[in-house]
């Protein structure tokens, strides 16, 4: 089916702020640092900024922007969410909005001080009473379970139990994503070598899962700039053509955030498994077509079951596949090429979206070579979204 | 516990509160539809398989078998110092139907391990929880 959407915006400008563990700045700093450079890198201004899309999760909004850029005046804005399903999703806002005429220059960011302010993975939980009001923690929290990190150990403890998944399989995506690491000089983890035995060595944390099969936590913001392909091809950068996008829930992801997801039928599949059906066929593309990836790695077990989700092979095998050395440089699907939120940084799937971009325009620190079609996804626990960027040809 | 912060549920919540009230009585109950009997979990009114808005709570045989578990080493609440084990337990009247359960410290567990149900009354408030059951 042809999507009225194929190939026509793409990604103009990237920007980043350095991604540290105490940036010193406010999170509406960061983002303004990140939305500037992205600009600058397209060659735009905030006066061409017309469109902004935020991550609900985010602190800054489009009015702090707007004032704080000088932006004359926004005429779309909008939100994704949640958290860290949101960037693919953020841009498929902004492609929206330019083909329906509500936009011609969308600002899409993700910002936060993930390490010394509101940290991920610590509970929230401050009462002593927890739950209610749609929320479900009430089944969940008293029993300890009040993490997404324990639950994904739940998740991967059932996928060694289903198909004989191995802590060396995990291990082998934690050393890959350090491997990129090493090469970008920006990543946080870029001067830290890890080797398996180092990962096997680590401390569990929830056990199967150790301390290097968590993403990181970083002080950080990314920032894309998206336009129309004509546009684009006018400006500073060659441009990454957004093939397609998707977001797509499956038929039972259950109510809440995340605790319930552990009911579902399946906890050894993610809602990638609807996602890529809906984005490789607006895309018209397979994920044999797919040159690298950039997948959502909140944790390692993540990106196993994303590449069985994604099609990258069988179900049950995205160990041996991990551990294959397919996922490496040189292998037939190199995976996180700027170490990912494993060994990048975690700007909650934002900075894979840039590194993404890179590949394409043949810029990043762990290039492959002559690589035209890259995937993005962010496919954890909630109902998920995607994207596959482009050469322009 | 004593001198360990209990987490303790909302109990009366418009949604969820039926299995708490069961379990005052001593009782698993999991949610169904008046109009055809399906399984509504996570707790909500509305039956998307028949359309009801009728349910009730309806008490399970309290025993289950292990299909996940995590023994958590760094605590991250004060209420549950490590090591402590979250289990993920299907229940056996229910195949597919899940509920979660914690164990103290890092017991041997096996997939498929049977575990019983108990209720822990902590000043009033009664939790269902779960322990190996001998096979
Ligand atoms: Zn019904």
């Amino acid at each position: 089916m042809a999507t009225s959407h194929r190939d026509r915006c793409a990604i103009a400008g990237i920007g980043t702020t350095d991604f540290s563990r105490a940036s010193g700045r406010s999170e509406l700093t960061l983002v303004a640092q990140a939305a500037l450079a992205a600009l600058e890198d397209a060659g735009l201004t905030a006066q061409d900024v017309d469109g902004i899309v935020r991550c609900d999760m985010d602190n800054v909004r489009h009015n702090d922007l707007v004032d704080v850029l000088g932006i004359p005046q926004l005429t779309y804005w909008s939100e994704v969410g949640p958290g860290g399903v949101a960037p693919p999703g953020m841009v498929a806002q902004a492609v929206a909005a330019i083909l329906s005429g509500q936009a011609t220059t969308v600002l899409v960011f993700r910002g936060l001080n993930g390490r010394s302010g509101r940290r991920f993975g610590q509970s929230a939980l401050s009462e002593q009473r927890v739950g209610g009001a749609g929320s479900y923690d009430e089944l969940f929290a008293p029993y300890g379970l009040v993490t997404p990190g324990q639950i994904f150990a739940l998740m991967a403890r059932r996928h060694m139990l289903e198909f004989g998944t191995t802590e060396e399989q995990l291990g082998a995506i934690a050393t890959t994503c350090r491997a990129r690491a090493n090469d970008n000089p920006a990543a946080q983890m870029h001067a830290k070598t890890l080797s398996m035995d180092d990962y096997l060595g680590a401390r569990l944390i929830a056990d199967p899962l150790r301390l290097f099969d968590f993403c990181l936590e970083t002080d950080g913001a990314c920032a894309v700039v998206v336009t129309t392909v004509e546009r684009a091809r006018d400006l500073r950068q060659p441009p990454a053509v957004i093939r397609a996008v998707a977001q797509a829930s499956t038929a039972d992801p259950q109510p809440g955030i995340q605790f319930p997801t552990l009911f579902r039928e399946s906890i050894t599949s993610l809602p990638a498994t609807a996602v890529s059906k809906v984005l490789y066929e607006r895309a018209g593309l397979g994920p044999e077509d797919i040159d690298v990836a950039q997948l959502y790695d909140c944790f390692t077990i993540t990106v196993l079951m994303q590449l069985e989700d994604w099609g990258f092979c069988e179900k049950g095998e995205g160990g041996a596949f991990a551990a294959s050395g397919a996922i490496g440089l040189g292998g037939s699907l190199p995976i996180n090429t700027g170490g990912g939120h494993l060994s990048e940084g975690y700007v909650h799937g934002m900075n894979h979206v840039l590194e993404g971009v890179r590949q394409i325009r043949g810029s990043s620190t762990s290039q492959v070579p002559g690589a035209e079609t890259c995937l993005v996804t962010a496919t954890p626990l909630p109902p998920g979204s995607g994207l596959i960027l482009v050469a322009d040809r | 516990m004593t001198g360990t912060p209990r987490l303790l549920p909302v109990t009366d919540d418009v949604d969820t509160g039926g299995f708490f009230e069961a379990a005052a009585r001593g009782e698993l109950a999991l949610r169904r539809c008046n109009g055809c009997d399906a399984v509504l979990h996570v707790p909500r009114a509305y039956c998307r398989a028949c359309g009801s808005w009728e349910g009730r709570w309806e008490p399970v045989t309290p025993t289950g078998t292990v299909y996940s578990w995590s023994v958590v080493e760094h605590a991250v609440h004060p209420a549950f110092p490590a090591p402590y084990t979250v289990l993920l337990v299907e229940l056996d009247d229910l195949p597919g139907t899940r509920l979660v359960g914690h164990l103290p410290g890092r017991p041997e567990l096996r997939a498929g391990a049977p575990v019983i149900a108990w209720f822990e009354d902590v000043d009033g408030t009664v939790v269902p929880q779960w322990r190996l059951a001998r096979s």
